[in-house]
């Protein structure tokens, strides 16, 4: 759909979210214990924050929930029943950042492919995304080494520019529309400075970027062709405490394993979030283990993060340049770190 | 929802979210300001929603009557237990309280009044006291407290770190991570162990012990700090008594060149800290390791300096609370022996019953000896150096009362049987093992009929004339701070929206008494191995890892995979003894023998053969009474 631009007044974006607030969950940056950020459903338009570094905590949980019921189990007579579980509620995503709505953008191809993941899709074909672009990167942030931000050109649904008394409101699809169109007398066409100033604010923002880089070329080259020295893996593998944290907060990460929970007689299959990194991820029933040493794991995570194999298969790295997994990681194995690894062959030395 | 709250796994307290749909957990998010974990989780912490929601939960209370178990009500339930307890008390034969490092500090100063205050004994204790006990013990006996004087946080400012280690990135990630940090930074990292564990291959240096004398390797680092003149002559002047004792005790210490270099690293280090872990081998023995290491410590001058230290590590989230609470026979809430004059009129006052004079059991003999148990959220076979010892002694108890959220062997052999919240679903605090209070919320509703533990141990203390009633957590946490002096001012709201977590008043520990760790003996040629109990802690068997489908994977598979345990040893000593790998070694020491499949773990010394935790039982015949036993090895 060719986008559209709209523009708001900041005093008017309240009564737009309560308008969304009516029609639908809404679920947006809001502070938690001692001045964290968590993305949770929100009940009034003053809770929305606007101003705000990003989550620590991905909202890919409302779109793969970290325990997340996909089939029903009965027993009926000597048959079992088994009859899926959809979620069909309308959901707004509001003020997400740019590599956040990739993430999604991302997980939904994956889950696009065959055989499409229904439970998934059914989800994700209700959730608005409103994203909120990003004119101040955030410290550890590197979108600019995946294409992810700060700015999005695509994969939004509306996408929201604050060009100081306003916003500048970009509707790029459907569904976008139909988060505009019930309060149309709150948007009037931006104009051409508008658009133009976004576009200058996008280029302002790309260059004051942080330290944190990510050279995925060089070291793609390395991983794809298995010339990244074993003793390397080795080395680093020394510095990662297995906590998964990686995996968990990665927006591009969908890894799962199953298990059922008896409720009322019914077994829920539940699907549940996992970490390539534990020991158990590829344990097999036999008590068979393919990749039972840390650095079989983290050498797996990194093929699948950046090997050209995979690019050529998802049309990007398996990295949105959040850099949360700087902030989580238990160890010093994030992705910057060990793409740094890799594409010098050395770690702390 | 999101409710944050605090970790409920090992001591290091790290604060999470809580995410609940609909009164139904549903995942962990971290926090970025946390103080203890600043946004970090290790795989069960970001896996602590799960044991509650897919566990096996007790939701009704249970009796048994008429010969068999039924459910009742909560009333009947109540009454059945007062009733039989207060029989046996009449009777004049012997009850107990174990509490919990699984449960909160409110939990387990209700267990304490429980015991002391309604039951009339001293009786109480918890079961991982006996492993974490000789520990704390050694730390005391030095500086006349047992709590650290480090932060996890000082860990990563600290030039030099001495890891006395069990196996730290397994035990406690978040101080391993801070481990890590440090030396990313350029610190010292200086382990102590049998093991080339992950800690150890990224330090500076490994000093290698013995296991059950590591004692010698500490006495060596001692020896090197007084040879060298590196001792800290404003420290000793001011706060060490006992130091020529010590140079005489050290006379004949073995200084090696490495206990050289790493004694000149601590002391001329501006922070260090020093991580202990419990050592393995005897009681005893693991008592003057850890009086030895804090020596060490407080002659180089660390003990007192901010942002130096000690820091023991405490394997369960709140052993550190239970032990501040009273759970323990030999002292009171607060930390006072229980001949303590003042301390006894304290709490004479406070609840309004005079307090037991006669002495009280440690865990294992009061399970041994008891004719009635109240046992709150623990499994004593689980947790207990003595194993399935314990579970036989457990059947024997005339009347067993458990409460717990869990379904655990010991619930199912309880005669009754109270249902209570998990971590998740109650409020309370709990104290990691630097000695911030912290609190937990609940997240989730009850499961069936199941109460707040605090709840049920009040309506139980009121039963036993216990006075007061509560009528919420706050409420008994009021009470605490009157009863345990160092926790004064908890109670009062965090000053913003923050974690506020507190922390426990600082202890004035008035002089140091140094002592030596002392040397035992070798092995001898007709027992050429060591065969080693490991005392890192059993999580597989813990509710709120084996009911969790993520983390029970490993132990899980483990145990399917060698149902009567298995013995590790290096490869070399493998080869040595000609025992082919996926065969059994015979195992035989001057007490008796065991029969063991063997598994190869490439970082263990040669001549040590290591159990499990988990299998202790398999070897309980070659150890006897000890950790740590000489033997003779071969194929089965």
């Amino acid at each position: 759909m060719q986008p559209i631009n709209l523009t708001i007044q900041k005093r008017e974006a309240t009564k737009w979210l309560e308008k969304l607030l009516e029609a639908s969950e809404v679920i947006a940056p809001r502070r938690g214990r001692g001045g964290d950020i968590v993305f949770s459903t929100t009940t009034s338009p003053g809770e929305v924050l606007w101003d705000f570094g990003n989550p620590l905590h991905p909202p890919k949980q409302f779109i793969l929930p970290q325990t997340d019921p996909i089939v029903k189990i009965q027993r009926n007579g000597q048959r079992h029943e088994v009859e899926p579980i959809y979620d069909d509620s309308p959901r707004v995503l509001f003020n997400a950042r740019s590599c956040d709505v990739k993430g999604i953008a991302f997980l939904t191809r994956m889950h696009e492919m065959e055989p499409a993941d229904a439970s998934y899709l059914r989800r994700a074909n209700r959730l608005t995304v409103i994203s909120l672009a990003c004119t101040t990167p955030c410290p550890l942030g590197f979108c600019v080494c995946t294409d992810s931000g700060p700015f999005l050109n695509d994969s939004y649904d509306v996408q929201l520019t604050d060009l100081g008394e306003n916003y500048l409101v970009e509707v790029g699809s459907e569904k976008g529309k139909a988060a505009v169109s019930d309060v149309p007398e709150l948007f009037r066409p931006a104009t051409e400075g508008e658009v133009s100033q976004r576009k200058r604010l996008e280029i302002e923002a790309k260059n004051h970027f942080g330290q944190e880089t990510c050279h995925f070329a060089s070291a793609m080259r390395r991983v794809s062709t298995g010339r990244v020295p074993e003793a390397l893996w080795e080395r680093m593998s020394d510095w990662c405490l297995e906590c998964g944290g990686c995996n968990l907060v990665c927006p591009t990460c969908y890894c799962f394993s199953v298990k059922d929970l008896g409720r009322d007689g019914a077994w829920i299959r539940c699907r549940m979030w996992d970490s390539c990194q534990y020991a158990a991820f590829t344990l097999e029933a036999s008590g068979h283990n393919p990749r039972p040493q840390r650095k079989e794991r983290m050498k797996r995570r990194f093929f699948h993060k950046a090997s050209a194999q995979y690019y050529q298969r998802d049309g990007m790295v398996g990295c949105v340049g959040c850099g949360r997994c700087i902030k989580v990681c238990l160890g010093t194995t994030s992705m910057p770190a060990v793409v740094g690894a890799i594409r010098k062959g050395k770690w702390h030395e | 929802m999101t409710v944050p709250t605090t970790c409920p796994f090992c001591a290091c307290g790290c604060g999470l979210y809580l995410l609940a749909e609909q009164g139904e957990l549903v995942g962990v998010a971290p926090s970025e300001t946390h103080p203890v974990s600043s946004g970090r989780l290790c795989a069960r912490g970001w896996g602590a929603h799960e044991a509650a929601l897919w566990g096996n939960r007790l939701r009704q209370p249970l009796i048994n009557q008429h010969g068999r178990r039924e459910t009742a009500s909560w009333a009947e339930a109540l009454d059945y237990v007062t009733g039989r307890l207060k029989d046996l008390i009449e009777a004049g034969k012997p009850v107990g309280v174990l509490g919990s490092p699984r449960a909160s500090n409110e939990e387990n100063y209700l267990a304490c009044k429980l015991a002391r205050a309604g039951f009339q004994t001293n009786n109480v204790d918890f079961c991982f006291h006996s492993v974490c006990g000789p520990l704390l013990a050694g730390l005391e006996d030095v500086c006349g407290e047992y709590a650290p004087s480090a932060s996890l946080n000082d860990i990563e400012q600290s030039q030099t770190i001495l890891l006395m280690e069990g196996d730290l990135a397994r035990t406690h990630p978040r101080a391993a991570f801070s481990v890590l940090k440090a030396v990313e930074g350029g610190a010292h990292l200086v382990t102590l162990g049998y093991t080339r564990t992950q800690m150890a291959r990224l330090s500076s240096l490994h000093l290698e012990t013995t296991p059950g004398n590591e004692g010698e390797v500490i006495d060596s680092l001692l020896a090197a700090v007084l040879d060298l003149g590196l001792e800290d002559p404003t420290s000793i002047a001011l706060h060490c008594d006992g130091v020529d004792a010590l140079r005489r005790d050290l006379s004949s210490a073995r200084v090696t060149e490495d206990a050289c270099r790493a004694a000149q690293w601590l002391a001329r280090a501006k922070r260090a800290v020093i991580l202990m872990a419990p050592s393995s081998g005897q009681q005893r023995q693991a008592r003057r390791d850890a009086a030895a290491l804090a020596s060490l410590a407080a002659i180089t001058g660390h003990l007192r300096r901010p942002g130096s230290g000690l820091l023991p590590l405490l394997a369960r989230s709140n052993a550190r609370g239970a032990r501040d609470m009273g759970v323990t026979q030999d002292y009171l809430p607060g930390h006072q022996p229980i001949g303590d004059g003042r301390a006894q009129q304290r709490l004479v006052d406070l609840w309004g019953k005079k307090l037991p004079s006669a002495g009280g059991l440690e865990a294992q003999s009061l399970l041994e000896s008891v004719s009635g148990l109240v046992v709150l959220a623990d499994d004593p076979p689980s947790v207990l150096p003595m194993g399935q010892r314990a579970m036989a002694a457990l059947e024997k108890v005339e009347f067993l009362v458990v409460l717990d959220a869990f379904v655990t062997p010991t619930s199912s052999i309880a005669h009754a049987v109270l249902p209570i919240a998990s971590f998740a679903e109650t409020e309370g605090t709990i104290t990691n093992m630097e000695g911030r209070v912290q609190e937990i919320h609940a997240a989730a509703g009850l499961p069936g009929e199941a109460r707040p533990g605090w709840q049920v141990l009040a309506e139980l203390c009121a039963r036993f004339d216990g006075g007061v009633s509560y009528n919420s957590a706050p409420d008994v946490l009021k009470e605490i701070e009157q009863a345990v002096p160092r926790y004064a001012g908890m109670e009062q709201p965090a000053s913003d929206d923050g974690w506020g977590g507190r922390w426990v008043k600082d202890f004035d520990g008035g002089k140091c008494k140094v002592s030596a760790a002392g040397v035992l003996g070798r092995p001898t040629d007709k027992h050429p191995h060591l065969l080693v109990r490991d005392e890192a802690f059993d999580w597989g068997r813990d509710p709120l890892i084996s009911f969790s489908p993520t983390l029970s994977r490993d132990s899980q598979s483990e145990r399917k995979l060698f149902p009567n345990g298995f013995v590790e040893m290096c490869k070399p000593c493998a080869d040595e003894l000609g025992i082919p790998v996926g065969r059994r070694a015979k195992l035989i020491s001057v007490h008796g023998d065991a029969v063991l499949p063997i598994r190869l773990r490439a970082d263990l010394k040669s001549g040590v053969l290591l159990v499990p935790y988990a299998f202790r039982d398999r070897i309980s015949k070659v150890l006897g009474t000890e950790g740590v036993m000489a033997v003779k090895v071969e194929q089965a």
